[in-house]
């Protein structure tokens, strides 16, 4: 059973785009018309029931031209990068859950940026900003630094707009997706946005956990349950046992909190000596230095190594830096308390994360890149 | 009826302040070491609770009026001020009132709703629940501890409280006057260090047992969350 949304970003899309006509064919038309289809499709986007209903952003309403524009765009290397060789799908590479593989993201000139790409799934569930930081409030505003960062696409968006502008194709898409009528008004907000449109529709919901937990299809095995019960949803903490559980911050079922915590990964003396300052940078308050987002870990045993700078090549590090529990820097957040764990439960615990991988959103059609 | 009595509904302006307080003083999310009555200190991290069915009453204690059915108040941030502000507007006769209510925590209908019911941005969706599909945590008390002499804040003390048997109906007894056209400003305060000492009881955040609540542990949830909801007082502007 599917939960249909957006009937506000639907309303939205018609009040916006309904006083858009087609060309009548009479007028003459100058050389920056564009011809063709002009009346957006109003874009439903499926979620399934166990999941809430999206953030609608009243700003950017969902069509299908748009999300076919976005697609094309996402995937389009002679587009963004200087050199053409480069697109978003290079650092969001959909059999990676929409990340690289890298700990640092790598830029068009082969050198690493100062984090790691972040998964794509499920960012139409986000309302709390976007990136490791939350630097961007909007998803489509999210979209336009890398194309001129120079450790991404190291481009200026001046150029994409020339080229999207004299593309034999592109005008039409635009036209399809936002109505317009002329050239010059492909810019950068309709591309940004096109691109968000896409990306929103990228969701992972169909993991194992999922089947058992909401479509009851399926059972954990004895190992899986023992790594949930264990250690990620301890709902009743005995007293004196301080481990919240994974769950407190990676509740289902987005396994992330959206929140912005200093997890204690990084020992550093004081709050000022962070290398890379994350919420801070954004904040300008040094008392939010060192924290960063909670990531999902849908699809966790796919998007290694992790955390913001790749720092944890397995999951195995990434639980044995939890369990020694911090380094006491006074921002940490206090539900990072260390616990003991045997190997067993870290097998086990393990096998759990595993089952939050979706093998379907690996092969998606409808998230690949376009064939025409 | 006499006709006096009959007053005109008309929207209103109210603005309700809530004011967070430690030791009496507006709240500081991280940059103040508050002093604790064991003798350590704490630096607060996050101070957040929900709040379910705000409501006045007029002044006669016949009619109330509820002015908002849910909401999380929430300080994590060393930006925050100590006091958030929610403007609402309202179906009201102007005249006065003296009681202003709210159930501290989520009311049990809501409760017992699966949060993916609700708009991923919506306030009952901030994965501020216990389990996936049921059941908030009504409050939530953190802050790292300066236990030792080694001048390091780095003992976590959380206190995360929620149940429908913890939910409480909080009254607060002010007279206040609504006026046609003006907005009207009250404000509920509390005081974080109360729900850990007050009236001579005081949690003992040295020993480990009494650091966290996370479900288990209701005993010191218990106090915790009495000693919360007793400290709410309301000011009149």
């Amino acid at each position: 059973m599917l939960r249909t949304a957006h009937i506000a970003g639907l309303l939205l899309l018609l009040l916006t785009l309904g006083c858009r006509e087609d060309p009548t064919g009479t007028d003459p038309i100058d050389e920056g018309t564009i011809t063709g289809p002009s009346n957006p499709t109003p874009y439903v986007l499926e979620v399934p029931e166990y999941f809430p209903s999206p953030v609608v952003d009243p700003e950017n309403p969902m069509s299908e031209e748009g999300v076919d524009l976005g697609r094309h765009l996402f995937y389009d290397a002679s587009i963004f990068s200087t050199e053409g060789n480069m697109s978003c799908a290079t650092c969001h590479k959909q059999e990676l859950a929409f990340t690289d593989g890298f700990g640092r993201a790598i830029g068009v000139r082969g050198e690493p940026g100062p984090r790691s790409a972040m998964s794509l799934v499920n960012l139409a569930f986000n309302p709390n900003a976007f990136n490791w930081d939350g630097s961007e409030q909007k998803l489509w505003q999210q979209a336009i630094h890398p194309v001129e960062n120079m450790l991404e696409l190291d481009n200026d968006w001046q150029e994409v707009i020339r080229k999207l502008r004299n593309h034999e194709d592109y005008p039409a898409r635009f036209r399809a997706a936002f109505g317009i009528d002329k050239v010059e008004e492909i810019d950068q907000e309709l591309t940004v946005k096109a691109l968000a449109q896409f990306e929103r529709t990228i969701i992972s919901a169909d993991s194992k956990f999922d089947r058992v937990v909401y479509q009851n299809t399926e059972f954990f095995t004895e190992e899986e349950q023992l790594g949930a019960d264990s250690l990620f949803f301890v709902e009743n903490v005995p007293a004196g046992v301080l481990h919240p559980g994974c769950g407190h911050c990676h509740n289902a079922p987005q396994f992330g909190d959206n929140k912005f915590h200093n997890n204690g990964i990084t020992d550093v003396e004081t709050i000022y000596d962070f290398v890379d300052k994350g919420r801070g940078d954004i904040t300008s308050n040094p008392f939010d230095n060192g924290k960063f987002r909670t990531p999902t870990l849908r699809n966790i045993a796919l998007t290694a190594p992790y955390m913001h700078d790749g720092r944890f090549e397995t999951l195995e590090e990434v639980i044995d830096e939890y369990a020694a529990g911090g380094h006491g820097v006074e921002n940490e957040d206090p539900n990072i308390t260390g616990f003991p764990i045997s190997e067993r439960q870290k097998r086990a615990l393990i096998a759990f994360l595993h089952t939050f991988t979706d093998e379907s959103l690996l092969e998606n059609p409808e998230y690949t890149a376009p064939r025409e | 009826m006499d006709d006096d009595d009959v007053r005109e509904v008309v929207e209103q302006e109210l603005t309700v302040a809530f004011r967070a307080e430690y030791g009496g003083e507006p709240l500081r999310i991280q940059s103040e070491a508050y002093g604790y009555p064991t003798g350590d200190s704490l630096k607060m991290l996050l101070f957040q609770y929900y709040m379910s069915d705000l409501a006045i009453r007029d002044g006669s204690g016949r009619e109330e009026y509820v002015i908002n059915e849910i909401d999380l108040l929430r300080w994590n941030s060393a930006n925050d001020d100590g006091t958030i502000e929610r403007t609402y507007k309202v179906l009201l006769p102007e005249g006065e009132y003296g009681d202003l209510s709210f159930g501290l925590g989520v009311k049990p209908t809501l409760n017992a709703i699966d949060p993916n019911n609700f708009p991923a941005d919506y306030v009952l969706n901030e994965n501020e629940f216990w389990g996936a599909q049921t059941r908030y945590v009504f409050a939530k008390i953190e802050a790292n501890a300066l236990l030792e002499e080694d001048g390091r804040f780095d003992t976590g003390l959380t206190y995360h409280m929620g149940s429908d048997s913890l939910y409480t109906r909080i009254s607060l007894q002010q007279p206040f006057t609504v006026r046609d056209g003006a907005n009207s400003r009250i404000t509920v305060v509390v005081d974080v260090l109360d729900a850990l000492s007050k009236n001579g009881e005081t949690l003992d955040i040295t020993d480990p047992a009494k650091q966290a609540v996370h479900g288990g542990n209701q005993a010191v949830a218990n106090g915790v969350w009495k000693r919360l909801s007793e400290s709410f007082r309301l000011e009149v502007d």
